[in-house]
């Protein structure tokens, strides 16, 4: 009697209907079709260049770039490369993240608290400002915005405002402060961030001293006082040991054209850019602040008034530390959406990133450069996808 | 004892009728009274200049001098149809859709897709008494628009009184409704009246709305399967799921669009066929559908365990479990998110002019930048193309609201 093998007389579930052993297939499968496509491209792209003799590759990152970059603010000359280009560009797309998320973020909570106000007019003021900027593209906005800027005077018939503030279509010029020497500014702004530090432990020591004894302490005021004391002394210390570490400096129209000198002027790109940015993701941020006020359960507050907490009270320590948590996720979401808007600086004039991108593409290969700014996009993306994760974990809240 | 009953108070003053709401509402407090008061003004204010504006120094001719390259871009002109006469395309596409929104009503019998229906169909018919010359507007073109009326009857009768008035029904219409305004925008070439439109030449609104409904409809399903991926325990469906998912999500749209024209051509054969609509069709909706996954999966997260586990121990199969238990809870708790993605994906339609396709807010902008004496009205033109998107746009969330209320969201 010979023995049958095993896989013969086997009377368990078929094959093909085997869990395990369909999900290994869907799964070699599927990786199989991608590996296949991913290398048809490949194959394809490497072709292309090889019949049509186009550039690719990224040796082009040494070469001088030699086109201006119309508004930067680190140090750029034509003569630089390709690659400090794209930095250039970068850190533009970067600065206007920044102040962006920030004033879309004041802007959006404004709006936000206004559209709960029990003022009926200010509620529906802010409903009306919320689903117009909302439900418009952000392009036909920032169009809009543009040309508007474009049908103001130009630079030398200009409105002035007290001799101080310059209004017309290359931008606002305002006075700003002028950084002095840089040991003056570094040894000042060590002195104060030291301060800043003193300030925020005594605000912490007298919170809790007051909360433990119910004796006024007086916590925030202390705090402001000692940073604003030992900012006015190391001022007047520094200025009279070397010089002032800023000083102001009042814009002045200069020569035939009247170009303005001095001064900070947010030019007429940037301001667009900014406008349309924080006035589109204001009106986002506003529902989201909404919702999560909204989402606190009443007994929370009723609770908290039982208590005897005042109205403001209960809002800063009831309502808004439980509203934040559900405001955050979405918050960071929007700031990465502004991030990635930013990319439209270009339709209205401003060298963001993905301008510089498609002037460059005329002197090297455009897919490596496409390659390149996608990645920075995707570093920044995922910076802020780490950032709210970080809260996420911070607050310790795990689910939607 | 009849004396006894007291004569009825009036109420107080302060507390019914317009003084009561004005008290109740603007002033119950002395700062909300200020507000009040302060806001009111500004507002008064600024209605009265923008009113002021908007009505005798504001110069709207150029909307009209625009006209219907608003709506169809240069599908009409000279390079785009030797002898002008393929507007009619356009219209019957428009008359395809107003029977299926007929349909709608029929099958629903009334509530919101009745005031929808009857709201088109008299805003479409209306156009077609616009003040034009006869020889800007011809009758034919004319006729066209009024027969939306009749469109919507005929699309409510057959509903009615027909097998065709269920969902399934619609759905096959409406889908062979957009592959036959495909095909006839596109035409067909060797048939007289049908003679072959490039897509460079498609544009305005018909533009923006054909690459919607394309990517709504796609975005959706694509979207879902993108999120059960993610949520997949097999680990090579999960890691590609999660790779498209964000890089799809971190990069600007425009640099992605940049790349379909610049990097898709290389890396197809020569031979394929370069269609800047279709790329930019399939770019947006694997932009959208990236989003679309991260807000199925958001629902996925909050249904209930409970759920599946009581499905599978029903004998249910996992797909079953899939199909008919979670993605119908999922869906419904997500649909504010849903359309709210849609709604972007409508608004992002109008970035395609990095591609060089002409939408709607292009035709506005080539057209301000090639006839520098409209220069003057350019905020009336971007107020016109902002107002047309936001009718769309406030129309998608004002029907995802009755749909929410319809299904008892946040109710169950």
């Amino acid at each position: 009697m010979s023995e049958i093998p095993r896989f013969l007389t086997y009377k368990g579930i078929p094959v093909w209907r085997h869990a395990q052993i369909i999900q290994w297939a869907a799964q070699i499968i599927s990786a199989f079709l991608v590996v296949f496509l991913v290398a048809w491209f490949f194959i394809n792209i490497g072709n292309a260049i090889a019949d049509r003799n186009i550039p690719f590759g990224f040796s082009f990152l040494d070469r001088e770039y030699q086109t201006p970059i119309g508004e930067h603010f680190i140090p750029y000359e034509s003569s630089d490369s390709f690659r400090y280009a794209l930095v250039v560009a970068a850190s533009n797309t970067l600065l206007v993240a920044i102040i962006g998320v920030v004033l879309a973020t004041i802007l959006g909570i404004f709006m936000g608290v206004a559209r709960l106000s029990g003022n009926w007019l200010v509620s529906k003021l802010a409903l009306i400002y919320v689903e117009f900027f909302r439900n418009v593209p952000l392009l036909v906005q920032l169009l809009f915005w543009f040309f508007i800027i474009l049908v103001l005077p130009p630079v030398r018939e200009g409105y002035v405002f007290g001799g101080q503030l310059y209004i017309n279509n290359a931008g606002i010029s305002a006075p700003g402060p002028i950084p002095g020497s840089l040991g003056a500014v570094l040894t000042w702004v060590v002195l104060v961030a030291a301060a800043a530090a003193v300030g925020v432990m005594a605000h912490r020591k007298l919170t809790r001293r007051e909360t433990e004894t119910g004796k006024p302490s007086y916590p925030l005021l202390t705090g402001i006082a000692i940073v604003f004391v030992v900012g006015v002394l190391s001022w007047i210390v520094v200025s009279v040991i070397s010089e002032a570490p800023f000083t102001i400096s009042s814009p002045e129209p200069q020569g035939r054209f009247g170009r303005i000198h001095g001064g900070i002027t947010v030019r007429a790109g940037l301001l667009v850019l900014l406008v349309g940015l924080v006035i589109y993701t204001s009106a986002f941020i506003a529902e989201i602040v909404r919702a999560g006020i909204q989402s606190v359960r009443r007994g929370q507050i009723e609770a908290a008034r039982a208590l005897g907490l005042s109205g403001t009270d209960t809002l800063r320590h009831v309502t808004f530390p439980q509203a934040l948590r559900l405001i955050i996720p979405p918050l960071i979401s929007q700031c990465l959406n502004l991030t990635k808007n930013s990319s439209l600086g270009g339709a209205v004039g401003y060298t963001d990133m993905t301008n510089v991108a498609i002037t460059m593409t005329q002197t090297a290969p455009a897919v490596s450069i496409f390659i390149l700014i996608m990645l920075v996009y995707l570093a920044m993306s995922l910076t802020w996808s780490l950032i709210g994760n970080l809260y996420n974990r911070y607050v310790g809240f795990t689910g939607v | 004892m009849m004396a006894n009953v007291r004569p009825m108070l009036r109420p107080p003053r302060f507390e019914a009728g317009v003084l009561g709401w004005a008290h109740a509402n603007l002033f119950n407090s002395w700062h909300n009274s200020v507000l009040s008061v302060v806001v009111g003004a500004v507002l008064l204010l600024a209605l009265w200049f923008g009113l002021r504006w908007a009505i005798l120094t504001a110069d709207w001719s150029v909307i009209a001098t625009v006209g219907g390259r608003f709506v169809i871009g240069s599908y009409n002109s000279d390079q785009a149809c030797a002898g002008n006469n393929c507007f009619w395309r356009p219209q019957v596409s428009l008359l395809m859709v107003t029977m299926l929104l007929g349909m709608g009503w029929g099958m629903a019998g009334g509530g919101v897709t009745k005031r929808i229906a009857i709201i088109v169909g008299v805003v479409i018919a209306l156009f077609a008494f616009l003040p034009y010359s006869f020889e800007r507007m011809g009758m034919d073109v004319r006729l066209l628009l009024l027969a939306n009326v009749p469109a919507i009857g005929a699309g409510w009768a057959l509903a009615r009184y027909t097998r065709f008035g269920t969902v399934k029904w619609i759905v096959i219409f409406s889908v062979a409704a957009f592959l036959l305004t495909i095909i006839l925008l596109r035409g067909i070439a060797g048939i007289p009246g049908l003679q072959p439109v490039a897509v460079q030449h498609w544009g305005g609104l018909t533009l923006n709305l054909i690459l919607a409904v394309a990517g709504i409809t796609l975005s959706l399903p694509i979207g879902i399967a993108l999120a059960l991926g993610r949520r997949s325990h097999l680990p090579v469906v999960k890691t590609l799921c999660v790779v498209f998912i964000e890089v799809f999500r971190g990069v600007p749209l425009i640099t992605l669009l940049f790349m379909s024209q610049h990097l898709v051509p290389l890396a197809l054969p020569q031979t394929f066929p370069r269609d800047s609509l279709l790329s930019a069709a399939v770019v947006i909706t694997m932009f959208s559908a990236a989003y679309m996954a991260e807000n199925i999966r958001g629902g996925l997260q909050a249904l209930h365990p409970g759920q599946e586990e009581a499905a599978r121990a029903l004998g249910l199969s996992g797909w079953q479990t899939t199909l008919r238990i979670s993605l119908p809870q999922v869906i419904r708790s997500v649909i504010p998110a849903i359309v709210g993605q849609f709604i972007g994906l409508f608004k992002d339609t109008s970035l395609v002019y990095i591609i060089g396709m002409v939408d709607i807010t292009e035709i506005g902008r080539t057209f301000i930048l090639g006839n520098p004496e409209f220069r003057i009205s350019t905020k009336e033109v971007f107020i016109f193309i902002a107002l047309a998107f936001w009718v769309f746009t406030y129309g998608m969330s004002y029907v995802s609201r009755k749909i929410e209320g319809h299904l008892g969201v946040g109710q169950r």
